[in-house]
């Protein structure tokens, strides 16, 4: 890599053709894994309850029997048409998986993000500007104990506390019995629908139970945050043009907030975007402690079933996801920062 | 700023404490409506009735669909009318014919009549589904209809118990011909039309079932308004919802811990009622033992285990008396049931016993054996039902345990072919001692453990065509005996049905009972 | 650095020398925060090491022990005089499980570092070096592994490898190192192509040397000054994504050993019948331990990050001035 400029055309153009192999290569790995790997997704559909022989002939009927790189040829070539393929185990298509269940991760995890940003960049402002102070000690304590914290661990505590103990917050599901019986479902994010049917009281119990497992998400990831951010608020406070307000007389409330912060966060973006992988790994931890009917669970429930479709399709919207969002990332980065090259 | 932010987060937090005094904090919020509130671990698959060979969409399917035969609720066990007011044989057990109730109508008002039902068995077979259900109704060859209110079965060979065979899933639950497709399985999210007590509003798969009342339906109101199923992942979790309130009941299941710490609870109500879902160790015997080298090809060695069995051990520890130990691989309280393992073995571990017969065979101990089970398909329960089995096992000093275990979907797949010595569970498609002997023992069974006896094929054809129900439960008696003689497999427990509900809601016990079928329009609030 | 003219031994003799002091002179130049946080990560992360190695003697029983001197542990106890910490369902100890699954967790942990070092230094180092087209593959196949969420490709490796592997302290180690290879190829590789650039390397291209030569001799020590601080770092986070293979059921089986991530799963339907230690001890150490691993992490960064680098000065002493002369600054 000589490591020459190139416009942003180039870089872009050049970033989103990479999209395409990476994708095919996760594909192909999840592919090959789940077909090499032994159990059979229809000996565990059949349960216990048939002769092999019948087995076989399903599995037959299915084409799991056929040569590899002809099943492969096959999912490919669905793909290529938009058909992501049915479930083994409870014939659901993928695509409506990724619809119904996404949604649902999807609350989740943007609601978890705003929760991690705030904690991460209120604390982490606060440590870099006062570094070496209790504020920053404690600032950064508590960002490796709440990240050091498993998931659901610090979930087990939160149901145990305010759902059992205290008795304030539910403790599963997306939205109480009633609630999801009856309210219309557009986007399966709740709170979209329940504003769209102008229900408050379903509002409000959705928002209830999205509490207690987007806070564990947040905090955890948030003190990730607080590292990142404090570095990069001390950084941009020992800049140049910090300084140069300094000698010009600006009182320091005003360095610090108006110039030092604003240019300490011009990162966020970047550091979000890297935070993806570690959201939807977390997610699937989360959802499976809060009985939160995301796609994290539901891959989890298809992995034991060795559901190959299930998993496949899944896998692959995970992936696409934090590629989608590193690529843009990318794109706002190299749009703000002239400093990055490809 | 700072100013700014401290009145906006006030603003916020007195908006927040308004919101939450008006909506009230988490009171029960089920007890207004009529409609019942059940929370389920189970799982659902395919509703369409041709599509699905488990328990938890079975559960779904008994709401929306009726059989051509009922079995139960309480001790009216033995196969009786439904969608079919008669069913008799005609000329020998290979023919059977079935008088149908008129004047039915399907949920969207479609008649009900012989073509629906010829068409329910034609689509079950013709749609073969992996999940193995049209093998139940293997020994139909064809179906023919004599009019719009009689339909006519033509067996392969005889079968006393058809009208058993009738009060399953399978076939017998009787779709509308005009909406079901002939040759492929209705997608669960597609309107499904049956004639039962309900239909099914809304589901969303993973999730929930919302049920209301069928308008069409033939038979009694149901006691409720509506029934919504709410679908857990964990026992935990389900156990803390009934407690808060958020489901009026919760059935099919429980962990043993949780289940325990309920019934210490004034809330709710424990219900148990007689269960048929059983336990079993199975043993590779014959050339499959010997191919894997396992030692229970041994007689003696499969008759030291079931000596040894510690079922009281696991009843009372891991399952807090949530289970009752099981002498036969019948599950007790169906007609024909002894125990036959008590007779052979006694009733509690007798380790002296076991050392004497394995020092009659000269077998050499300890004997080092290696002992399968899975860690989540039969219940978290699992892993710690097997240390116990382990620990007595090696306490006696004659065997050395290892356990291995394995994800469902790869276990099941292999079974007797790569494992020696593994756990199996067993649910009953219909309540008769002949579904709990036929899978296992007889020539070319599921488990593939090798048992071939010819005595017991034979004894097993004699029970099909026996000809009184006298001279059949007599036979299964002496194929019990004969099963604990051999031992190819050791059961161990018999669970029961338990449901946990609100103390204001009525009627669960009426439907606990061997079926196992959770009668939600029987119960009220 | 003395330049290249002795016998190759005595090269190796005398880099090797200053280059350990090079690598240790970061933790003696810490100073002040830093150093309060690199002593207290290290006093945890050696507790833990002192547990793991010693647990054999530390452990009051045997992490699947549920009898001593002839009677039952009691099922569920409470913490006591004789279990400290309870018993779980399984009338095992928790203090016992614990102590023993500081040993699971560190091996696996230690495993999977190697396996990631071993796969990823060398890869990146000859990745960045030799640049072309095998670069470009290597870094487009660790982009897409670095793509996938950490968590979910440990599960899937450790899913698949679970009926193969029959130990499961390999497998997790094996699935651990498939999310940390990447990490480590990026990390080196980058430093090499920075490092490639300078002039000392230049020089020695320019003197001959063949590419091996270069690699181990100047990149090498420059190059892995980046990795203790990662390798803590990431064995924090190994430690965390072993806990959350524990807790979904993965990975290291309760049979072969203890596991803290799947005694907090069996303990999660105990918390709601009011049984608090089962879950409660297993989840402190898990904090515990990977919270020591980042204040050791974070404390070798502060120094060694050059943005937040402070070096501890020592007095100047510029002399009595003498008459006549002016203040110096």
């Amino acid at each position: 890599m000589s490591g020459s400029s190139t416009s942003l055309k180039t870089y872009a153009l050049t970033r989103l053709a990479l999209v395409v192999p990476m994708v095919l290569i996760l594909l192909t790995l999840v592919f090959l894994l789940m077909r090499v790997a032994p159990g059979n997704p229809i000996a565990a559909a059949l349960g216990g309850h048939v002769a092999p022989s019948v087995i076989k002939q399903i599995t037959h009927q299915l084409g799991y029997d056929k040569p590899l790189y002809v099943q492969y040829g096959n999912y490919l070539w669905g793909i290529l048409h938009g058909n992501l393929g049915k479930t083994i185990t409870d014939r659901r298509p993928v695509s409506s998986i990724i619809v119904e269940n996404g949604g649902a991760t999807l609350e989740l995890t943007v609601a978890a993000g705003l929760v991690a940003i705030v904690v991460g960049v209120v604390v982490g402002l606060l440590a870099g500007r006062f570094r070496d102070s209790w504020i920053d000690v404690g600032g950064r304590l508590f960002g490796i104990v709440a990240y050091a914290m498993p998931v659901f661990f610090l979930g087990f505590l939160g149901q145990l506390l305010f759902g059992v103990w205290l008795g304030w917050l539910p403790t599963s599901g997306q939205a109480s019995p009633i609630t999801q019986a009856f309210l219309p479902i557009h986007t399966h994010i709740l709170i979209i629908d329940a504003i769209w049917a102008h229900n408050w009281g379903a509002l409000w119990d959705v928002i209830k139970h999205l509490i207690l497992p987007a806070t564990t998400l947040g905090i955890v990831i948030g003190g990730v945050f607080i590292r990142l951010v404090r570095v990069n608020v001390i950084r941009s406070l020992k800049d140049d043009y910090v300084e140069a307000a300094r000698a010009r007389g600006i009182g320091e409330r005003s360095v610090v907030y108006r110039h030092a912060f604003r240019n300490a966060l011009v990162p966020v973006v970047t550091i979000v975007g890297l935070q993806m992988a570690l959201l939807l790994g977390g997610a699937i931890l989360t959802e499976e402690t809060f009985n939160w009917p995301g796609i994290g669970s539901t891959l989890v429930t298809y992995l034991e079933n060795r559901d190959y479709a299930g998993v496949q399709g899944i896998v692959v919207v995970f992936a696409l996801a934090v590629v989608v969002a590193s690529l843009v990332i990318d794109f706002v980065n190299a749009f703000v920062d002239p400093r990055i090259r490809y | 700023m700072k100013r700014r932010l401290r009145f906006v987060l006030a603003a916020a937090g007195v908006a927040v404490a308004a919101l939450w005094a008006v909506t009230g904090a988490t009171a029960r919020t089920t007890s207004s409506s009529s409609i019942l509130i059940d929370g389920s671990t189970e799982t659902v698959t395919n509703i369409d009735p041709a599509g699905n060979y488990d328990y938890g969409t079975a559960t779904v399917d008994y709401m929306i669909f009726n059989r051509l035969l009922a079995s139960g609720p309480g001790t009216n066990l033995a196969p009786h009318p439904e969608l079919a007011t008669k069913c008799s044989s005609v000329g020998g057990l290979a023919t059977w014919a079935c008088d149908l109730r008129k004047g039915v109508e399907f949920s969207n008002g479609d008649p009900f009549t012989s073509t629906d039902v010829k068409f329910s068995f034609d689509r079950t077979i013709k749609i073969k589904d992996p999940s193995g259900i049209s093998s139940l109704i293997s020994n139909l060859k064809s179906v023919t209809t004599s009019g719009p209110y009689r339909v006519v079965f033509h067996l392969g060979h005889p079968q006393s118990t058809w009208p058993n065979v009738l009060t399953t899933t399978s076939g017998s639950m009787i779709v509308d011909h005009k909406v079901y497709p002939a040759d492929k399985i209705l997608p669960s999210t597609s309107p499904q039309v049956g004639t039962g007590p309900y239909i099914l509003s809304k589901y969303t798969p993973g999730q929930q079932a919302v049920f209301t009342p069928n308008p069409h339906y033939w038979g009694p109101k149901p006691a409720n308004g509506g029934v919504i199923i709410n679908y857990y992942k964990e026992s935990s979790t389900m156990k803390l919802a009934l407690e808060k309130g958020e489901i009026d009941m919760a059935f099919d299941a429980f962990a043993p811990n949780d289940l325990t710490s309920l019934q210490k609870e004034k809330s709710v109500t424990v219900y148990v009622g007689a269960g048929a879902g059983i336990r079993y160790l199975v043993m590779d015997v014959g050339a499959q033992a010997k191919k894997l080298g396992v030692p229970t090809d041994n007689l003696a060695v499969r008759q030291a285990i079931a000596y040894l069995m510690p079922r009281q051990d696991i009843a009372t520890r891991v399952y807090h008396g949530q289970v009752k130990p099981l002498y036969s691989m019948v599950a007790a309280g169906l007609p024909g049931h002894i125990d036959a393992f008590k007779t052979v073995y006694g009733a509690a571990p007798n380790p002296a016993k076991a050392k004497a017969v394995l020092q009659q065979a000269g077998v050499s101990t300890p004997i080092a054996l290696t002992i399968w089970y899975t860690p989540s398909h039969y219940g978290p329960a699992s892993a710690d039902e097997f240390a116990e089995i382990q620990r007595a096992l090696d306490a006696s000093g004659l065997f050395k345990i290892t356990l291995k275990s394995a994800e469902w979907s790869q276990y099941v797949n292999t079974l007797g072919t790569t494992k020696g010595v593994f756990q199996l569970g067993w649910f009953p498609d219909y309540v008769d001692p002949e579904d709990y002997i036929n899978p296992f023992y007889p020539k070319g069974q599921f488990l593939q453990n090798g048992y071939d006896n010819p005595k017991m094929d034979a004894l097993a054809i004699k029970e099909e065509g026996a000809k009184t129900q006298e001279d059949r439960l007599a036979i299964v008696e002496q194929e019990q005996m004969l099963a604990a003689k051999d031992v190819p497999i050791v059961p161990y427990w018999q669970n029961s049905m338990v449901a946990v509900a609100h103390t204001d809601v009525k009627g669960i016990r009426s439907t606990l009972d061997p079926t196992y079928i959770m009668r939600f329009w029987l119960i009220s609030k | 650095m003395a330049v290249a003219t002795a016998t190759p031994r005595g090269i190796r003799r005398r880099l090797v020398g200053p280059g350990l002091r090079r690598l240790w002179s970061p933790v003696a130049e810490t100073q002040g925060l830093a150093r309060v946080m690199f002593v207290t990560g290290a006093t945890i992360t050696l507790f833990f090491l002192v547990l793991a190695f010693f647990a054999r003697w530390i452990a009051p029983y045997g992490f699947t022990q549920y009898q001593a001197h002839g009677h039952r542990f009691a099922q569920l106890a409470h913490p006591s005089a004789h279990h400290l910490m309870g018993t779980t369902v399984e009338s095992d100890d928790v203090l016992s499980r614990v102590v023993w699954g500081a040993q699971t967790e560190l091996k696996v942990v230690f495993l999977a570092l190697v396996l990631s070092l071993l796969a990823g230094v060398p890869l990146g180092l000859v990745s960045g070096y030799f640049s072309g087209w095998l670069d470009r593959i290597l870094v487009l196949v660790m982009d897409a592994l670095f793509a996938f969420p950490p968590l979910l490709l440990a599960i899937v490796i450790a899913f698949l490898l679970g009926s193969t592997v029959s130990s499961g302290v390999v497998t997790a180690a094996i699935a651990i190192t498939a999310t940390y290879v990447p990490q480590y190829f990026r990390v080196v590789r980058n430093h090499v192509i920075s490092v490639r650039e300078e002039t000392y390397v230049e020089a020695a291209r320019a003197l001959g040397a063949r590419p091996f030569t270069i690699i181990s001799r100047y990149v090498f020590f420059n190059v892995v000054q980046n990795v203790p601080v990662i390798a803590t770092l990431n064995a924090a986070d190994a430690i965390l994504t072993l806990a959350g293979l524990g807790f979904l059921g993965y990975g290291v089986q309760p049979t072969q050993a203890a596991e803290w991530g799947y005694d907090v799963q069996r303990a999660l339907s105990d918390a709601t019948n009011g049984i608090w230690w089962t879950g409660l001890f297993p989840g402190l150490a898990i904090v515990l331990l990977v919270a020591g691993l980042t204040l050791l992490g974070e404390g070798l960064n502060e120094t060694l990050n050059p943005v937040l680098r402070r070096r501890r000065f020592g007095r100047i002493d510029f002399g009595p001035i003498a008459p006549g002369e002016e203040e110096r600054t």
